[in-house]
């Protein structure tokens, strides 16, 4: 199987080998069983069976069940907890809450208020992004997912700056709806995604003062890559998408604000809108090319000659730019199962957790250890990418602390610490903390959030409109009761079952297993001793089935181990 | 323990045949043979031997309250309540005054060893900590770029990635400005907890693991081994240079990071970059900030001025320059709690004894707002291309930076000598 060829294999060279690795790749691998029903198909089969994922059904997908945060009047939501007092102040009303006639702090009711919806958004959108990874680690069609995690990076949007966590939901279900289908159709609904819109500031494009933010990134991150058109066409392309921008969660073109001029756009001349702004850059060849080499380097690897990049670009064009059938002939080609693309790609930490669990069988999202917290640790926290770039994979995702910390991901998924844990959803921080304390214990609110050690005569006399501090207590209190629980359950498997059901018998067999089930890459043949020699220590026996009663916990730290070794990073 | 002073390469060489060898070796002045010592890396820490320290103070610094314009009634016009009156400041000029709680930067100031830039931010400022500090991590503001300002500084200046651990990152998470396309950056927070948690009895195991097979491989299983052995040897040296480490000086009460980089320099680490944060959004002064920001930057100055007195102490002076800065400042008026909210553009202060002391980039007013904020009169990136040419010696900032950001002479000394 040669490199850079994109002739299918030959069903005699089709084996459990490279069904492992087309599940690693197309998916988020898993079980030995899994990878064995891969194997027993033709290649066509096989990748039809991944790519073809319609036909697999999701009823077994549970859906988002929202907390119910929100209502209308959380509308238009304030930018900033100044602009909401102060439309408050002008208006008498913000977000639905009235300003108090009299008595102290008129304002406090509008700034709880505020807060809640921060604290309610964040706590709901990494309730969102958990519903997530557990489709991933659920669905029996992992490239539908595996698929709107590239787009997510692709179009990368922040929540962040969203502030508005149903505005994720839209543009997640937009991406996994568009996830194989025509990228042109995806682009389009991209462009007007609401989150997309508010993401870069569509609100502020209008006629006679154009923001160049959108115009800017379709070009330089979405199509063309850098060096494939002026500045001018920037300019030029911005005026065409004046006016663009959103009613709530729905797509609205403000006619008055829209620039129905002549504009010059990539050398062609029109009243050009959006849509044919969008239909000019899917002309240019460039455009098939970025797209196409970008999947290439998200399922196969980085490196590629020239000629190749142009080839991949002439097969998403052939294909008029229909993402399955690309995907298909991808999966199918030698150059996918040749030696340069086995075992080259580091995981993400995405794609390290959830292949984690589906490696051992387990088939819905641990509530311990923490997504969030082990995401934020390693790197990549989904719906909150770092800048509208996304992240920057490969060997961007590994330092020396992080293969430390990546070892210890895998030691919390097969020894989850219950006793040690703490829901991150119900820590505030210290100083929320702090002031919960004082008004509990009855203190006034101005001196219950005080600094510590402030001196209560700096505020003498300062009569508060509102106070920021009890304020956030107030939503962040709110939020929490409203929010519906994250259950905190460990991952339930068994490494001895599924050694033993496989056949295992001894200590050396049980090392091999998980060896082949965790790693595509070798492990030197002295680490491979060590590890049964260590077995057979803590067992007293090189018999599994005499340990049997006491087997998992050996196992489990001998899985430790191996996923700790610098090969478990690799897909 | 004061640390002996570092030994040049001939000194080093000339030891060695003298028969020290351990002497030099166990010295933690390069152990050839370990990967993040490598010969290559020796090479380039020797050809310069300048390193950057980046401090972040996460949470938007009130800039008008840490060089405060006292000369100006339109700063206490619109801050009745936190407007620090001068009779409490330490004066720099007849305009400006630090906080009281600041002696240390006063010193550094009036030394000459330290720039500070007035008015520091960007065209179309994000008032979201998030973003903005983003914009300031890759040096692209309102872009989408993958990789940090300081990674690809590292990239352009060591394409290969030879010198292991140019980049140093003081935090328990990665930083956005270290990230590189060729360089690993070394991330810890406390040196003795930088370590993969094993069980007692799997700890024997874990060297053995993490050893590459032989036979075939490729440049992404390379990498990865490399990354492992340099996570393994750096975790000893890191540790063992922290644990070798004393100063008698005093860094303050809130250490937060720049006690670990003197400890690595007192240990001869090759690393160029180091990058420090201020944690936990600790700037965010909305509420009662008037007690609060003045303790926040009595921990940062006391630290920071430690820091370049230790490294005088270790005949390092020369060599080391500090860049200071926050996200955003805050607005102008002071808000009905007694704190500040999100604002635009703050000072940033470039420190170090390689420094030409002084005050760069226009004052901004404090009348001529846009919508209540200061109009920035510096782009940040100004700052960076300065450091980039004229602290690091790289030529060519434009191809870090994207564009053409007119330095700042703060190393003036430097380029007429």
């Amino acid at each position: 199987m040669q490199a850079e060829i994109l002739a299918p294999i030959a069903p005699a060279q089709w084996s459990y080998d490279l069904a492992a690795h087309l599940l690693e790749r197309a998916g988020f691998g898993g079980t030995p069983a899994e990878i064995r029903r891969l194997a027993a198909m033709t290649p066509e089969q096989a990748v039809s069976q991944l790519v073809d994922y319609e036909r697999i059904g999701d009823n077994n997908l549970p859906d988002f069940e929202e907390s119910g945060f929100w209502d209308p009047s959380l509308k238009n939501f304030p930018l900033s907890r100044p602009a909401a007092t102060e439309l408050g102040e002008r208006s008498g009303e913000a977000m639905g809450i009235k300003v108090k006639p009299k008595g102290d702090r008129p304002l406090q009711p509008i700034t709880n208020r505020f807060f809640y919806w921060l604290r309610a958004t964040v706590l709901e959108t990494h309730r969102l992004a958990g519903w997530w990874v557990d489709r991933m680690v659920r669905t029996g069609r992992p490239l539908e997912e595996k698929m709107t995690l590239f787009w997510h990076g692709h179009f990368a949007t922040s929540e962040e700056k969203l502030r508005d966590y149903r505005k994720m939901i839209v543009q997640l279900d937009m991406l996994r709806r568009g996830a194989t289908g025509n990228f042109a159709d995806l682009l389009l609904a991209v462009a007007k995604d609401p989150a997309m819109l508010i993401f870069l500031d569509a609100g502020q494009n209008v006629k006679g003062a154009p923001n160049e933010n959108f115009g800017r990134e379709v070009m330089e991150l979405f199509t063309m890559g850098v060096g494939n058109y002026t500045e001018r066409d920037i300019r030029e392309a911005a005026r065409a998408f004046t006016g663009w921008g959103n009613d709530d969660l729905s797509f609205v073109v403000d006619a008055g604000k829209h620039d129905d001029g002549v504009k010059q756009f990539l050398g062609r001349t029109g009243k050009f809108d959006g849509d044919d702004i969008i239909g000019i850059i899917l002309e240019q060849p460039q455009t098939a090319n970025y797209i196409a080499a970008k999947l290439y380097r998200f399922f196969v690897r980085e490196d590629m000659t020239e000629a190749f990049r142009a080839r991949l670009g002439d097969l998403l064009r052939q294909n008029n730019y229909e993402i399955a059938p690309f995907l298909r002939t991808l999966f199918l080609s030698e150059d996918f199962y040749s030696e340069p693309s086995r075992g080259t790609h580091i995981k993400s930490p995405t794609e390290l957790i959830v292949s984690t669990y589906r490696k051992l069988g387990v088939r819905e999202l641990p509530g311990v250890p923490d997504l969030y917290t082990v995401s934020k640790t390693l790197g990549q926290v989904l719906l909150y990418p770092p800048t509208v770039a996304g992240w920057g994979e490969g060997k961007a995702w590994i330092t020396p602390g992080l293969l430390f910390e990546r070892a210890n991901f895998a030691r919390e998924v097969l020894f989850p610490n219950m006793i040690g844990f703490e829901d991150p959803n119900f820590d505030p921080g210290g100083e929320i903390r702090r002031v919960n304390r004082n008004i509990l214990a009855g203190m006034e609110i101005t001196a219950a959030t005080l600094e510590d050690g402030a001196s209560p005569s700096m505020v003498a006399g300062i009569r508060e409109d509102f106070n920021t501090r009890y304020a956030s207590l107030m939503g962040y209190s709110e939020a929490l009761r409203r929010m519906k629980p994250v259950p905190r359950t460990a991952a339930q498997f068994s490494l001895a079952d599924m050694l033993l059901d496989a056949g295992a018998r001894t200590t050396t067999e049980a090392v091999d297993r998980m060896l082949a089930q965790f790693l595509l890459v070798p492990i030197t043949a002295e680490a491979r001793d060590a590890l049964v020699a260590f077995l057979d220590e803590q067992l007293g026996t090189s018999d599994l089935a005499a340990a049997r009663s006491y087997l998992e916990q050996p196992l489990r730290v001998a899985a430790h181990l191996i996923m700790s070794a610098p090969q478990y990073q690799l897909a | 323990m004061a640390k002996t002073p570092k030994l040049t390469g001939s000194e080093k060489e000339a030891m060695l045949q003298a028969g020290f060898g351990s002497l030099v070796l166990g010295g933690a002045s390069g152990i050839t043979t370990s990967p993040v010592w490598s010969k290559v890396a020796e090479a380039q820490a020797e050809a310069n031997d300048r390193i950057l320290v980046i401090v972040e103070l996460s949470g938007g610094n009130d800039g008008l309250n840490t060089v405060v314009p006292y000369a100006d009634d339109a700063y206490y016009n619109a801050r009745p309540h936190l407007g620090i009156r001068d009779n409490k400041l330490l004066k720099l000029d007849d305009y400006f005054g630090f906080q009281r709680t600041m002696p240390g930067f006063e010193r550094l100031y009036k030394d000459g060893m330290m720039g500070i830039v007035h008015g520091v931010g960007y065209d179309q400022p994000s008032f979201s900590h998030f973003s903005s500090m983003a914009f300031w991590q890759t040096g692209a503001p309102n872009g989408g770029e993958v990789y940090g300002w300081l990674g690809r500084l590292a990239d352009a200046v060591d394409p290969l990635g030879h010198t292991s651990n140019f980049l140093v990152n003081i935090d328990d998470h990665q930083s956005l400005a270290v990230r590189a396309m060729n360089h690993v950056p070394l991330v810890f927070d406390n040196p003795n907890n930088f370590t993969l948690s094993a069980f007692h009895e799997e700890k024997q195991l874990v060297k053995a693991i993490s050893a590459p097979a032989p036979g075939r491989s490729n440049a992404t299983q390379d990498f990865l081994f490399d990354v492992a052995a340099s996570a393994a040897s750096s975790e000893q040296l890191v540790r063992d240079a922290w644990n070798s480490y004393q100063t008698p000086v005093n860094y303050g009460l809130a250490r937060f990071g720049l006690d670990r980089v003197a400890a690595l320099i007192a240990a001869d680490f090759p690393t160029k970059v180091y990058y420090v944060p201020y944690r936990n959004n600790a700037f965010d002064t909305h509420v009662y900030q008037g007690d609060l920001h003045e303790r926040l930057w009595a921990y940062t100055s006391d630290h920071i001025t430690a820091f370049v007195r230790d490294m005088e102490r270790l005949g390092r002076g020369d060599d080391v320059v500090v860049m200071v800065f926050s996200e955003f400042g805050r607005r102008v008026a002071e808000n009905t709690s007694l704190g500040t909210d999100h604002g635009t553009a703050g000072p940033a202060f470039v420190i170090g004894k390689p420094v030409a002391g002084g005050q760069y980039g226009g004052i901004p007013s404090l009348t001529d707002l846009d919508d209540g904020n200061l109009k920035f009169t510096t782009d940040y990136r100004r700052i960076y291309s300065t450091l980039i040419s004229g602290w690091m010696g790289h030529e060519h900032p434009s191809m870090i930076l994207k564009d053409e950001f007119k330095p700042l002479p703060i190393f003036g000394r430097q380029l007429a000598a």
